[in-house]
């Protein structure tokens, strides 16, 4: 799955998927900025078929964060 | 220090610099810049333009980069006469390159420019520092109305417009909207727009402008950590687009709410706004002062409306922004209409530019010294004004201008038999705007799914189209022009 929502967080941002390390941050990269991340939050939920509980979308914040997020909510 | 008679807003830094030189300027991440160290390395950067060869009336293309050397730079040049083309490096490579060939710049700053044909030099490492320059520059004659900046738009033809705007017009509309606003020396502002962008620029010379504190931001995408820059600096006004607002209520609910009491101002503009937003603004900010400008590149600031103070008037675009600014709704030969009447609204004042940099671009936009907006509305007998519709067919994504004419040639590049596209309201309701592209099928033509991915890889994300539309034609004039208002209705 890890794997799964770098693919998605590279394609939407259309950068290579090297960039997509553990640590990067919404803001760090001029892609990612407040349209990236809405696609990013859209795109996974479409692709994995799941649903952000809005309270959390605050803290989702990184690519680990993320990851960490789909990770429960697919194993919820 | 910073002898530059032509250009008010380095006189205004000058001044700063000599009130209260330790004042905090500029901050990014832990660096913090004075006043006085701004018009210091502001003087050693013109320096280092100067022993670049760079010569008064000569073009820069500048990379805008959310970093202190870029003001460095910005400003450095307006001091040795030489005009700034402020331009997003990650703009698409056709867009820098037709902006590239028609400005000849003689020296590029910043990253991302490929292919470039003048030296190139990163702004990031202080680039300045190792070629030094003598710091002693000859001051140079120049008027006011000589060319400080070039800022590219999106043209309806599909090419970008160079925008010509002059020493004076820049510190116009600092000077204007900051009356408007009521920004002092006193405040701190967080600046997270794009400077490539007017709304972005404009911010930042405002704050200078009046001697207040600027503070980086990289964007708006991690609330968490602008909302912590708020907290940690004291921040008392920032800037946004609607749909960053819309993107900040989706994202972090009401959070926001909490810099309240400390926010004297936001400024907002680049799109509409729905009113029912206005009021939750009202609401949750109460006494800040919430002020949506109405502008173009091309006449910056020029209307301006706070919403508690005009709280009847929430649907207008408000009135011109200073006493330095007129307003006028006029047909098209020029003509005045009567309050009420829908015409085109023309704007005049301190912060009109004079000319586009390609006399051809200046064909039909002007009146005289009338800049005409494009826009469609009327004013109402109070002198507030409203817009009704737009003559230019360009889509607002956000508050992004972008051309529908880049979009179809992107779509007809993978292989269909015609297209157009039109803008149409954002489904999801946070962009405002966002393409819509209908499309008639050619012979061996993709599927729709292979048409999107293609298109996806040309364009950048706010430009591909978010719906899509198999139709039998599309609807063109005599004269081939695409009829986008029936595909609207």
């Amino acid at each position: 799955m890890d794997k799964k929502v770098k693919e998605i967080i590279a394609r939407v941002l259309n950068v290579d998927i090297g960039m997509i390390t553990d640590d990067l941050s919404s803001g760090d990269i001029p892609e990612w900025d407040s349209v990236g991340n809405l696609a990013i939050i859209s795109t996974i939920e479409q692709e994995l078929n799941l649903e952000f509980p809005l309270e959390d979308l605050f803290d989702l914040t990184s690519v680990q964060s993320i990851v960490d997020e789909v990770n429960q909510l697919t194993h919820a | 220090m910073l002898d530059a008679p032509h250009s008010p807003l380095l006189c205004n830094i000058a001044k700063h610099a000599v009130e209260y030189p330790e004042k905090v300027a500029l901050v990014e991440g832990d660096l913090r810049i004075t006043y006085r160290q701004l018009a210091l390395r502001i003087e050693s950067v013109a320096a280092y333009l100067h022993a670049m060869g760079v010569k008064s009336g000569d073009r820069i293309l500048l990379a805008a980069q959310k970093e202190v050397e870029f003001t460095y730079v910005y400003f450095a040049a307006h001091l040795i006469g030489a005009v700034n083309v402020v331009v997003d490096s990650a703009a698409p490579v056709d867009r820098l390159s037709y902006i590239i060939s028609t400005v000849n710049p003689v020296l590029i700053l910043g990253e991302g420019i490929d292919n470039a044909p003048c030296p190139c030099v990163p702004l990031r490492g202080n680039p300045f520092a190792a070629i030094g320059g003598d710091r002693k520059i000859v001051p140079q004659r120049i008027n006011g109305d000589a060319v400080a900046d070039i800022m590219f738009t999106t043209g309806t033809t599909g090419l970008p417009k160079g925008v010509c705007l002059s020493h004076e017009n820049i510190a116009g509309s600092a000077g204007n909207t900051n009356a408007f606003i009521g920004t002092t020396a006193d405040d701190i502002e967080a600046l997270a727009l794009p400077l490539s962008h007017s709304f972005g620029l404009g911010r930042l010379r405002c704050v200078f402008s009046v001697g207040a504190t600027l503070v980086l931001v990289g964007n708006f995408a991690n609330l968490k950590s602008f909302f912590n820059i708020l907290e940690k600096e004291k921040v008392t006004g920032f800037g946004m687009v609607p749909a960053v607002w819309q993107y900040i209520k989706r994202i972090s609910g009401r959070r926001i709410t909490r810099f309240a009491g400390q926010l004297k101002y936001i400024e907002i503009g680049s799109a509409a706004l729905p009113v029912e937003d206005k009021h939750l603004l009202m609401e949750l900010f109460p006494d800040t002062r919430l002020c949506m400008h109405y502008g173009l590149t091309e006449a910056s600031r020029a209307m301006f409306i706070e919403f508690h103070e005009q709280e009847n008037r929430l649907d207008s675009i408000g009135q011109p922004s200073s006493p330095l600014v007129e307003a006028c709704v006029m047909d098209d030969k020029g003509q005045a209409k009567a309050a009420g009447i829908d015409g085109e609204i023309c704007v005049r004042g301190n912060m009109v530019t004079k000319t586009y940099l390609l006399p051809d671009d200046n064909h039909d936009a002007f009146h005289g010294a009338w800049f005409r907006t494009g826009d469609w509305g009327h004013c109402d007998t109070d002198g507030y004004y409203y817009l009704t519709g737009r003559k230019k067919e360009l889509i607002n994504v956000g508050g992004e201008k972008v051309s529908p004419e880049t979009i179809e040639d992107a779509i007809k590049s993978v292989g269909v038999a015609d297209c157009a596209c039109v803008g149409v309201q954002d489904p999801n309701g946070m962009l405002g705007e966002v393409p819509k592209a209908y499309l008639k099928k050619s012979e061996n033509c993709l599927e729709l799914n292979d048409i999107k991915r293609r298109v996806a890889q040309l364009l950048p994300p706010h430009e591909v189209p978010a719906l899509w539309e198999w139709v039998d034609f599309i609807p063109r004039t005599d004269s081939g022009k695409i009829q986008r208002l029936k595909l609207k209705q």
